[in-house]
This record gives C-alpha cells, structure tokens and sequence, in this order.
C-alpha cells in the first residue's frame, strides 16, 4: 500500500515522459533505463545494488554480472554478450557458478552436518546459458523475453537433496545445484510511467529436476524421494523510482507458486476426511537501491 | 527487483528473504496450535475391512510409538547416526513392517505416537492413511502435534507429525487437547518445536454402548518440569474420563515406571537403588550430554498415581524389581539390534516408557509388551520396526 501511494504521489508530481528535443539530451533527463533485458552497454556503463546484481559493460556488445555479496562464498560469473543491437536486441548469457562452499556454510540449518559419517554437500559447478531479446513498444517501454537453463555438473559424492523450503526464490536458486537442472523461459513488460516512475511485470516459468529424485547416503542408493511436481511459477511486479542522477530505488512484490509439499484436509460426502496434494502460494516484498553509472554526464 | 534466474546467486532474494521470513505466504510458517481443545477429523479405510463383532465382551488394545517410520535408521538427535531424511521406499517397507505386526496382533483399537502425514524426513508419507489401507482397522483419528513449514534445523523441512487412534470400530467423536509447552526453549525454537497434545475418540461398540481412547506422547527432552506437568494433565484428564465412560490410555509418556522413588534418599525403603535403573542407559551416547537431545532426569514417582487409581496393562508386582525382572517388559532402545554402543554391545530394549491404562476397575487379559517375535503370537520383529516396542492386551469391558 505505502509503494502505492508513494507512485502516486510521485506520478502526480513528475514530469511527463520527455519527449524528444533538438540536440542530445543528457540521459539523466530521461526516464531511467528499462533494467533485465537484452540491452548491453555501452562500454563503461555499470550498475549496482545491495541485493541486485553487479554488472559492468566491458565493451559496448559485452559486459559482466556478478553477485559481490556471494561472490566469496559462491564464485559466480556470468557474461552478457549482445549479438544484435537493432530494433530488436537479441542477447545471449553465459555463466557459471560454484555454491558449495556457500552451501555448506548452511549446513546445520538447510542442509545435514552429517556429524558422523563422510556425507556432504559435493563439489560442483553450475553452468547455465540463457538468450533475451527485446524491443520497444514506445519510446521507453520494453519487453523482453528470455529463456535458460543450468544445469549441474558433479564433481564428486552428493549426498544434498532439493531443499524443498517455503520459499520460491530461495528454491529457485538452489535448484539446479540440488535437483540437478532448472530451466525456464518467460517475459516482462516494463513501462515508463513518468520521467522518474517505471513500472515492471515479469512472468516466468520454470522446471527443475525435483520430480525425480533419489537419496544417496554413504555413495549408496536408498531410492527415491518424494516425487515433487517440478513446475513453477513465479511472477513480479514492481516500480522503480528514480532517484539522483542515474540511481533508483525499486520495491515490488513477488508471487510464486508451486508445491511446497503442503497437504489440505476435504471432507468426503459422509464426512470422512481425505487429505490431498496442492500447491502453495508465495507472496513476498521486494526492496533494492541500485546505483548505476558511467553515463559520462 | 529482478525475478529470479536460474541458477544465479542471487543474492538479492535470498538475503532479502532471509530478512522477511514470515513471508507473506498462504500458509504459516510454523503453526502456535493454539488450541486448548478441539475437534480434529476422522478418517475412513478405502478397502472396506470385515466389520467387527457388535457390542463386544472385550477390546484388544495396542500402544505403538512408530518412530515417524523409520524403523532402525539412526537420525541425528539420537547420536548414533546423522540420517535426517527417508527415502519413498524406506518409509514404505518400514510401514510395510510396522502393518504387519498389527494386522498379527489385529487391535480393535490402536493408539500411536510419533506418526506422521506429511513430513519432509518421512518421504511425505500419510502414514494414517498408509495403516488404514494395510490393516484391518477401519477407521483413524489425528491429532497433530508438530506443524511446521519448514524447520531449518540439520534441513529437516516440512514437519506433520503428531498422535493417531486407529479403530475397527466407528469413531463417533474425535479431538485434540493442548498439552503445556516448554518454557527452557528460546521463542524461536519454541516456535518451530513440537507443541504436544492428547488425541482422544470416542468409539460406537454398537447397542448404544461407547468408549473413549487416548493416545498421549509427553516431552522427551525439556530441564524444566514441562513433562511432568504433561502427565499431571493427562492423569486429570483420566480421572474426570472415569467418571463419564470406560476408557483406554496408551502412549509413550517418556517416564519410567514407579517402582520407587527417585526423590528418595539412598538406603531408605523408597530409593530406587537397585531397584530401577534411572540414568546411564547403553544406548545413551557420551557425545549426547549437553546437546538439545541429552536424556534429562527421569521422575518415575509422577507415574505413581496411574497406577494407584487406573489398572497398568503391566502391574508394578509383574514388573518386579531390577533390571533382570523388568527386562521383558521394557519399551525403548534408542539403538537397534544391528548397531553396537560404545562398549560393543548390540541394541536391545532397555527401560520401560509406554503403558496402557485402563479404568480401576476394570480387567485385562493377555497383555504384554510385544519386544521379539514370539510374544502375544506376533511373529513380525519389533526391535527392527521402531525404537519403541508395542504394548499390548485385552480390555475386558465392563
């Protein structure tokens, strides 16, 4: 409610979108860039949130993202190269990572200690391509469609099995190195409302590896796991505001939905209960400042 | 906010999320169960098993804690392994075990602790629902004790545990009383934790005659009088039971029997020296003291007015004193037959925690405590199919 009144607010109080006047403008008095989509550079163009992820054009048709935050913890590299920059964009990204340091500093919580015995999480690496394209609707509206897949190579034992928590990003990101692929494909749109205000909706969906699944304890196979239905959901919507010259802040709201395992009880006609298999719903706030620079104004 | 990418780090959610963790979801992350007393559903077999005989002269009754269908398999907080998660297959050969056994023994009424419906480490296995299809019981009550989304402990997940009563004949009533929780826990913990409490049914024997059942599972690990004040409730509970209906209460109260006083001093008629073993059990390991799983303090003298106003399955004169004696009548190993402790020694049942009791008055036939094959004509295992051994016998009705 409060992002709601705060867009308001600022959408009443902005200038509308600017349009186009003789001689170059200065970015800084445009709308704010269109952020996730098949955009690439130009060369020395970087941004940067405290949960967002770091990227760094290193050349007008290439540049690099990376988490900091994980980085030390789970290496994580992914190149972004453009290999088109007409009307419409066409990107393709790949990238690896390496959470298992990261994920077993979790050990205790999210995953075993495995006190007594050899099991562990194994070591791994996550590769994963993906391609965006996108193009403009208006001046500053863009769409952008996307399509990935990681995939996890082993490089010894694994004895971590999916994580199966309650929430959709957290299994998300955990799915490839715990189910052992994760695909996705989806789109978004993503407006210019004002000079200062953009408003963002994505949809994406996904499919891991959670629906077959085995347990390995001490190397051995002690067969399957429960079966989970390996398809999710997730969608977003969010609004930017634009704050200094380049930064924004963006808050918005994250439904996912998938199954989480969760059972509900119905009554049959003679009132004897039957428990059944549903999937679960995910509402989750989302809040990020992200810098951005090397405008060259 | 970008939506999460496959397999990115993304450490944006999952920081961000780690700082709102009672998300906005349509389901709680862990359930209070605050309850004080309520009605919980009933179930129906979908095989229809034979009808029982219609207004019976006597009732077989069975007590299981099945340990969440796990048979031997050593989880983490018993020391003795660091298994926290079942595969499919485990849980139903164990269940496939633990049916048998019932269906030898064939209860009219069984009452289990420990049983779980949709728990991660229990490969989501409606275990309810399993023993309806595989016994001869018709008809089952739960009443969860422990609902938890996702409890981030050793990545033990999603947890539905709590008590059922199974019966061939039909429960007309059921229910789930609150039972007190910890207090030695920090609120964190406590919110994750299991929050006990009493099932209990009310049965149809037919020609308008009805019986209660209870099953009851107290607090294994708290420092701070919580299980005592548990089985103070249920006695109390009982006690008002008597007056209204004949009952039958079974489960694992995680006490030992009465056999003498532990408050009392050495060489007084009262002290439990040499009498009953109340600390330094072979399965207990070194390495359990001081964790969240140590064995606290048994208070065996909490049980004694049980036994002063109900009839045990067991009495105290068949129990007898010393180990030697009550050997045959113990209930729980923490360690199984194919594991060795610390001395070398194999599992075997080591002390007596789960009791059936049924009003003063009132009679039993045949009971035991089914430890080996062989016992009460069972020739299915115990030992092998749960870290508790069925207490069993026959209720003569009044």
């Amino acid at each position: 409610m409060s992002a709601l009144l705060l867009a308001l607010l600022l959408s009443q109080a902005a200038e509308p979108v600017a349009e186009p006047v003789a001689g170059p403008v200065p970015e800084s008095d445009l709308p704010r860039a269109a952020r996730d989509t098949a955009d690439v550079g130009p060369a020395g163009r970087w941004s940067a949130g405290f949960f967002n992820p770091t990227r760094l054009a290193i050349a007008d048709s290439f540049e690099l993202e990376f988490h900091p935050i994980l980085f030390f913890v789970a290496p994580n590299l992914v190149g972004r190269f453009a290999l088109s920059k007409e009307a419409v964009r066409v990107t393709i990204e790949a990238g690896l990572l390496v959470p298992t340091f990261g994920m077993r500093l979790t050990k205790g919580y999210l995953f075993p200690t495995w006190a007594t015995s050899a099991n562990d999480i194994g070591w791994m690496v996550i590769p994963r391509i993906g391609v965006l394209i996108s193009g403009n609707v208006r001046k500053h509206d863009v769409w952008t469609l996307r399509a990935d897949y990681a995939g996890r190579v082993l490089l010894g034992r694994n004895s971590a099995t999916p994580l199966e928590s309650f929430l959709a990003p957290l299994d998300l990101l955990m799915a490839a190195p715990t189910t052992g692929f994760l695909g996705g494909f989806g789109g978004a749109y993503d407006a210019a409302i004002t000079q200062r205000l953009r408003l963002r909706a994505a949809v994406n969906f996904y499919v891991s590896g959670a629906a077959n699944q085995n347990l390995y304890v001490d190397g051995n196979n002690l067969g399957p796991l429960a079966p989970r239905d390996p398809f999710i959901i997730t969608t977003h919507v969010g609004l930017d505001v634009a704050v200094f010259k380049h930064s924004r802040i963006t808050i918005g709201m994250l439904w996912g939905n998938y199954d989480q395992g969760a059972t509900a009880i119905v009554l049959d006609k003679d009132g004897f209960a039957e428990r059944v298999r549903g999937r679960s719903n995910n509402f989750l706030p989302t809040l990020d400042y992200i810098w951005a620079g090397g405008f060259g104004d | 906010m970008p939506i999460p990418r496959a397999a990115h780090p993304a450490p944006s959610w999952f920081l961000l999320l780690a700082l709102t963790l009672p998300a906005l979801g349509c389901e709680w992350v862990a359930n209070d169960l605050t309850f004080e007393r309520e009605a919980i559903p009933i179930y129906r077999e979908h095989e229809r098993s034979q009808v029982p005989t219609v207004s019976p002269t006597r009732l077989k009754v069975m007590a299981w804690n099945v340990k969440y269908g796990a048979c031997r398999v050593d989880f983490w907080f018993d020391f003795w392994g660091d298994r926290t998660q079942l595969s499919s297959t485990e849980v139903s050969d164990c269940l496939t075990g633990v049916a048998k056994l019932i269906e030898e023994y064939n209860p009219d009424i069984l009452m289990t602790s420990e049983i779980e419906v949709n728990s991660r480490r229990s490969a989501y296995v409606d275990m309810v629902r399993f023993i309806l299809e595989h016994t001869p019981l018709r008809f089952a009550a739960y009443g969860q004790t422990w609902d938890s989304r996702y409890v981030a402990n050793e990545g033990l997940g999603r947890i539905d545990l709590g008590n059922a009563i199974f019966s061939r004949y039909p429960i007309v009533k059921a229910e789930r009383i609150r039972q007190v929780d910890r207090t030695d826990q920090s609120v964190i913990i406590k919110t994750f934790y299991i929050h006990r409490a009493i099932t209990r049914v009310e049965l149809d024997l037919g020609s308008d005659r009805r019986v209660a059942a209870y099953a009851v599972h107290t607090e294994a690990y708290d420092f701070d009088g919580t299980k005592q004040k548990q089985i103070d409730q249920i006695y109390k509970l009982a006690t008002e039971e008597a007056k209204v209906m004949p009952f039958v209460l079974g489960g694992d109260f995680n006490e030992l029997p009465p056999v003498c006083d532990e408050r009392a001093d050495a060489g007084t008629p009262e002290s439990c020296e040499g009498k009953l073993q109340l600390k330094d059990f072979p399965d207990e390991r070194a390495s359990s003291k001081g964790t969240s799983y140590e064995q606290p303090p048994y208070t065996p003298s909490v049980m004694k007015k049980f036994y002063d106003d109900f009839s045990p399955s067991i009495t105290l004169a068949r129990y007898g004193v010393g180990t030697a004696a009550q050997r045959p009548y113990f209930s729980h190993s923490v360690l199984g037959p194919d594991s060795v402790n610390d001395q070398g020694q194999p599992g075997y049942w080591n002390r007596t925690l789960d009791y059936l009791f049924i009003r003063k008055n009132e009679g039993w036939e045949n009971t035991d405590v089914i430890q080996v094959p062989g016992r009460l004509g069972v020739t299915a295992d115990a030992l092998r199919l749960s870290d508790h051994a069925p207490t069993a016998g026959t209720w003569v009705l009044p």
